[in-house]
């Protein structure tokens, strides 16, 4: 406890000090990360801790972010004075109106039927948002201008990092304070056994809504943060797309863990922002990623590092240093053979490559890992088999020897990673 | 890999010799929807502005460097848009090219406005190549703005005046439109020049915007109020779905269209494309042969869609590059957006200039027909557009709107 | 009446198509608990397989082949994915089948490109079967209607009346029972998975020749196919056949309709009240029918989540 403590602290230190050594571009990156990072951890109090599966998160977080628009715009106009640092209580108030509404009616089922009802409810809200030009400016949607609040101006994208992080902080706080209090401890006995709280004399209809319309309204804040960052709202936040991202980050990183979607989050905004100025296949790679962790890792990559930090007394660490290693190496090879043939279909599919062809008649080697590949070549497709099936056969020896390593001490836990090799040949493709 | 686009090689062959001092290159950047559902149009806009661009690199660059330019994939949304911009500008973008939704072009203008006014010694000029909403041009409009493309009543006038003109508007008028800024523009320019051409709107419908699979029950509908003609802004495949489910019910009645030139519409409506009008910035078969080849031989395909659109924004803005020279030292971006004010540029069918009043260009209209025997048929097929007129771009466009109040720079 | 008639055919034809579609879906999640999110994927993955194949042979290998293909994907995913988080629960399956909804759309981009693909019926099935007040009906809608018939009564007949289908049914509602009657339960989930693939597949390569081949198709039809199942009645075939003919009659004549809230009002003598509040209130029902789906399957959940003929649960 006492050093999860000084991680935080370290990371949190970390975050306030890096940012103005970066460029605009990863502060605002930076941004983004925490948003989603706030909206994850606030999506997993339903879904990790209360046990209902929403498809519709977008919803909430959509609204916390119009209302900060339509407060922002009031403020510009100079119609209602409201000091910009506390917009996301606006966002949060009237989420937390609409989330107790929608979770007064989603939570009357449970199960896939409650994931449909949340799903119905934001596709609702997405397909009639363009219509309703006052409300959410039609398809161009609302804009507004941050106005200089508590002697900041909130030009620079630096005033809003730290404006973000204060409140991304705060209410990961909150939402972390909640999970020790009594009602936390009945959240977690939602997802456990709800016939229990009625046994114990809960309404446990009651009970779901309360949860709902916490998470929606810690999205909602979410949300705000996010209108503020942009200055901008666009009915294009109800999307699936946006109810789909959250949880591919939360279950990534793994929903089981309270930490586990914060950091499923950042991990893959900032994968996303790297790599989506790279290769255009990056929802490809994203996809793969959250397949592969939801076949051998099931409690995400928080819950394979909580493994590690529970067991590490237990673990024969110096013994396991061999087969840990090799394994990253093998993974390395799978991935990179991954890579090089999706990088490589992505050139030579192209309709730019197609042209060059028929302009010039010759099939013109490509650059992939810095070097020159001839299409036609054996080697261009002997390498990537070159790797990939050493790199199998390798990481299957490893997640053995691992598993072996891990079963001496314990019986329960991981045992999902000993058994990935044989199916990462399927994810690999 | 960002592709920085520099051809230093093309730059010392004709021998100009870099100043001492390190020159600012000019650098561009392209937001597009490069991945996610509009990827096809991201692309053609990118494709064409790069040509342009390549061909200003291959005669010297600017500034004595040669000119960046770099993709930024929005993901078709506008918190992508948002995220890239501020990419774009932390990269040292002086000007942004983007068109694929005006949803998007709404994001950029904004930020483009915003950053502007934030840091009025950095400005970034936004080129809009094909984002048509007409509230970027009223409401949102601003100095640093260029809007190529036209809007709603801009293309619909020359086509129902061309239409009139052929015989083939009739007195039924049908219009069917998306229901969102763009199909409602559409919806009113339809209705308010009905008393121009000597029309009655027998029938309006808006309807959902890319969700509907089946176009045959609005066929059905279309074909009830029995209409001389129909005119339809859809885009994408709305219009494609459109033309499939008319194609497929034989109905013969003539389409005027403002799209029908993107990819795959003439294919799939089949014979009874034939006749359709679609009202255009330019028509390949208007155009010089050398530069259409020159343009297939770099990209493999002839400027179709939206290109001709992008190759023409880009080209004024190339053109007003050439009357600016800060002698190798720091760019002054105002300078370049007062010559893009100031200059006019060929694009094959006349030429186009940039209307002060609200920063849109005013440029030509072709409006042409489905017709067979034309030297570039499309989608495989035997059809492609043959034009019948060409309208000035001063007869076409309207009167900028009232809600544009500009703020020149000192 | 010409109006009635027309949109009649046409929404029972598309309420076809949206059954062939969805036939699969709740099959799956009849027998398995599975609710396939990559199911309007495997409906693409045909349309794409079926184009390929029949630029390479013709149109009819593309149409049986096509949905074999599609088929072993299906196998493959449940034998090597699905039986694999199956000890998660049906959560965790679910968000599988999620993840592979974003893989199998990159993977079509990668391969075939952003554009539509020119997938085309053959000359020979282009022409119009009968005129029906000056407009051709084209025979290939007649068609896609015939098939998904042919589908609804093979599956119904092999369900009902077969060997396969009383052990299928077996396995479904008792598999512990089943298994202990020496039947191979896994196997049978794995054949049920691959078929539902197919049926998925098969309409694909119908409907692909008819509507555009494009990476959205999944995207576009997906979220409609989940109503569809949810209003019939999770895992019911015959309330998936009605409420597909439900939608697809309702998505056509919403076309023609002009009613809005307002109209509503005025029938209570409200209606210069309504009309004078704008926005949505006066929004005509044809230029919001798509969202008219979701709104019956959200009363659907909430009033009867069983749906119109699925058994309580």
């Amino acid at each position: 406890m006492r050093y999860a403590l000084i991680a935080i602290l370290a990371l949190l230190a970390l975050l306030i000090i890096a940012p103005p050594l970066l460029g605009t571009g990863w502060q605002y990156a930076l941004i983004n990360a925490l948003i989603a990072a706030l909206f994850a951890a606030a999506f997993n109090l339903l879904v990790g801790q209360g046990g209902m599966l929403s498809f519709g998160h977008a919803a909430y977080f959509g609204v916390g972010a119009f209302t900060v628009i339509h407060l922002m715009q009031s403020v510009e106009y100079g119609d209602i004075p409201f000091p910009t640092v506390l917009l996301p209580l606006a966002g949060a108030a009237v989420s937390l109106l609409c989330g107790a509404l929608a979770g007064f009616f989603a939570t009357m089922r449970s199960g896939v039927y409650f994931a449909l009802v949340t799903l119905a409810l934001a596709e609702l809200l997405h397909s009639l948002a363009p219509h309703w030009d006052e409300m959410f400016g039609g398809e161009a949607g609302l804009s507004s201008m941050r106005m200089p609040s508590l002697g900041f101006t909130f030009g620079s994208t630096l005033e809003v990092y730290y404006l973000t992080l204060s409140w991304v902080v705060i209410c990961i706080g909150l939402l972390y304070a909640y999970t020790r209090t009594p009602f936390g401890r009945l959240t977690l006995a939602l997802r456990d056994n709800e016939q229990r709280i009625r046994f114990m004399g809960f309404n446990a209809h009651g009970t779901k809504i309360v949860v709902f319309a916490i998470s929606a309204m810690f999205s909602g804040v979410a949300g705000s943060l996010m209108a503020i960052s942009n200055e901008t709202a666009n009915y294009s936040v109800f999307s699936t797309q946006v109810s789909a991202l959250v949880v591919l980050h939360t279950f990534v990183g793994g929903s089981t863990i309270f930490f586990g979607p914060i950091v499923g989050a950042c991990v893959l905004s900032l994968f996303t922002f790297v790599v989506s100025g790279v290769t255009h296949s990056w929802m490809l790679y994203q996809g793969i990623i959250f397949v592969l962790v939801m076949l051998f890792a099931p409690k995400g990559i928080g819950g394979v590092i909580q493994a590690h930090i529970e067991q590490r007394h237990a673990l024969p660490w110096k013994r396991l240093a061999a087969p840990y290693a090799l394994a990253t190496l093998a993974g390395l090879m799978v991935a990179c053979a991954t890579v090089f043939v999706v990088q490589s279909l992505e050139i030579v599919l192209s309709r730019e490559y197609a042209a060059a062809v028929a302009r010039t008649g010759e099939y013109a080697p490509y650059t992939v890992f810095a070097r020159e590949w001839q299409v036609f070549h054996p080697f261009t497709w002997l390498f990537p088999v070159l790797l990939l099936v050493p790199g199998l056969y390798l990481l299957r020896r490893a997640f053995a020897r691992i598993q072996t390593l891990w079963d001496k001490d314990d019986d329960d836990d991981n045992g999902d990673i000993a058994a990935a090799p044989r199916e990462l040949m399927e994810g690999g493709h | 890999m960002p592709r920085w686009i520099t051809t230093a090689a093309a730059i010392t062959a004709l021998g100009v010799i870099a100043p001492a001092v390190q020159a600012e290159p000019l650098k561009i950047a392209i937001i597009e929807s490069l991945s996610g559902p509009q990827t096809s149009t991201g692309r053609l806009i990118a494709t064409a502005a790069e040509y342009v661009i390549d061909q200003t690199n291959a005669n010297g660059g600017f500034n004595g460097e040669p000119i960046q330019v770099k993709e930024y994939d929005n993901a078709g949304d506008t918190s992508g848009a948002a995220t890239k911009f501020r990419e774009a500008a932390a990269d040292g973008a002086h000007v942004i090219i983007q068109g694929a939704s005006s949803a998007i072009g709404g994001q950029v203008t904004e930020d483009v406005r915003k950053h502007n006014i934030r840091n009025p010694d950095n400005p970034i000029i936004y080129i809009n190549v094909g984002a048509e909403a007409m509230e970027l041009r009223g409401k949102k409009c601003h100095f640093h703005a260029f809007h190529f493309t036209t809007t709603a009543p801009y293309r619909t006038v020359p086509l129902m005046q061309v239409m009139s003109e052929q015989g083939d508007l009739g007195k039924r008028v049908y219009s069917i439109n998306q229901n969102y800024s763009w199909g409602r523009d559409m919806e009113a320019a339809i209705v308010d020049n009905a008393d121009r051409f000597d029309y009655q709107v027998v029938d309006k419908v808006l309807h959902e915007v890319n969700r509907i699979q089946d176009f045959s029950p609005f066929v059905a509908r279309i074909k009830s109020e029995n209409p001389d003609s129909v005119i339809t802004g859809n885009w994408s495949n709305d219009l494609l779905l459109l033309m499939k489910a008319v194609g497929d019910a034989n109905l013969d009645i003539t389409f005027g269209t403002i799209f029908m030139d993107q990819p795959g519409n003439v294919a799939n409506a089949g014979d009874v494309a034939e006749g359709h009008y679609v009202a255009h910035s330019s028509n390949i078969e208007l155009l010089d042969e050398a530069g259409t080849e020159a343009y297939k031989k770099a990209t493999g395909h002839y400027p179709v869609f939206i290109e001709p659109t992008t190759l023409n924004g880009v080209g004024l803005f190339a053109e007003a590059l050439k009357k600016v020279n800060f002698d190798g030292g720091d760019i002054d971006v105002n300078e370049i957006a007062l010559a893009m004010e100031n200059t006019t540029f060929d694009n094959g069918l006349g030429g186009m200039h940039v209307r002060k009043a609200d920063h849109q260009a005013v440029i030509p209209i072709v409006v042409s027909q489905v017709a067979s025997g034309v030297k570039y048929p499309v989608d495989g097929t035997e059809l492609g557009f043959k034009p019948i007129k060409t309208v000035a771009g001063e007869d076409a466009i309207y009167p900028a709107q009232d809600s544009c109040r500009m703020r020149r720079p000192k | 009446m010409e109006f009635l008639i027309v949109s009649t055919l046409n929404g029972v034809i598309y309420g076809m198509l949206l059954f062939m579609v969805s036939a699969g879906l709740t099959l799956i999640f009849g027998m398995m608990g599975v609710l396939n999110f990559a199911h309007a994927s495997f409906y693409m993955l045909g349309a794409y397989f079926a184009y390929t194949l029949s630029g390479l042979f013709n149109f009819w290998v593309g149409l049986i082949v096509a949905p074999l293909l599609v088929a072993i994907i299906g196998m493959f995913i449940e034998r090597y994915m699905l039986r694999r988080v199956h000890a998660h629960g049906h959560a965790h399956e679910l968000l599988l089948t999620f993840g592979l909804v974003f893989i199998f759309e990159e993977l079509i981009k990668l391969f075939y490109g952003d554009f539509p693909v020119n997938y085309q019926r053959p000359d020979y099935l282009n022409f119009a079967i009968f005129n029906l007040f000056g407009t051709d009906y084209p025979f290939y809608r007649v068609f896609i209607g015939l098939v998904a018939l042919l589908m609804f009564i093979v599956l119904f007949v092999l369900l009902t009346r077969t060997r396969v289908g009383m052990v299928v049914r077996a396995a479904e509602r008792l598999p512990d029972t089943a298994r202990a009657l020496g039947h191979n339960v896994p196997m049978v989930f794995l054949g049920v998975f691959g078929a539902g693939a197919a049926l998925a597949g098969l309409s694909g390569a119908v409907a692909g020749a008819f509507f555009p081949t494009n990476p959205n198709m999944a995207l576009e039809l997906g979220v409609i196919v989940f109503v569809v199942v949810v209003v019939g009645g999770l895992g019911s075939l015959a309330g998936s056949l009605i409420a597909s003919l439900l939608i697809g009659v309702f998505s056509s004549f919403a076309v023609g309709l002009d009613w809005s809230l307002a109209s509503l009002f005025s029938l209570i003598g409200l209606g210069d009240w309504a009309n004078s509040l704008g926005g949505l209130v006066t929004m005509p029902l044809s230029s919001i029918s798509a969202t008219v789906p979701f709104l019956l399957m959200l009363i659907v959940l909430l009033v009867r989540p069983a749906g119109l003929m699925g058994s309580k649960n």
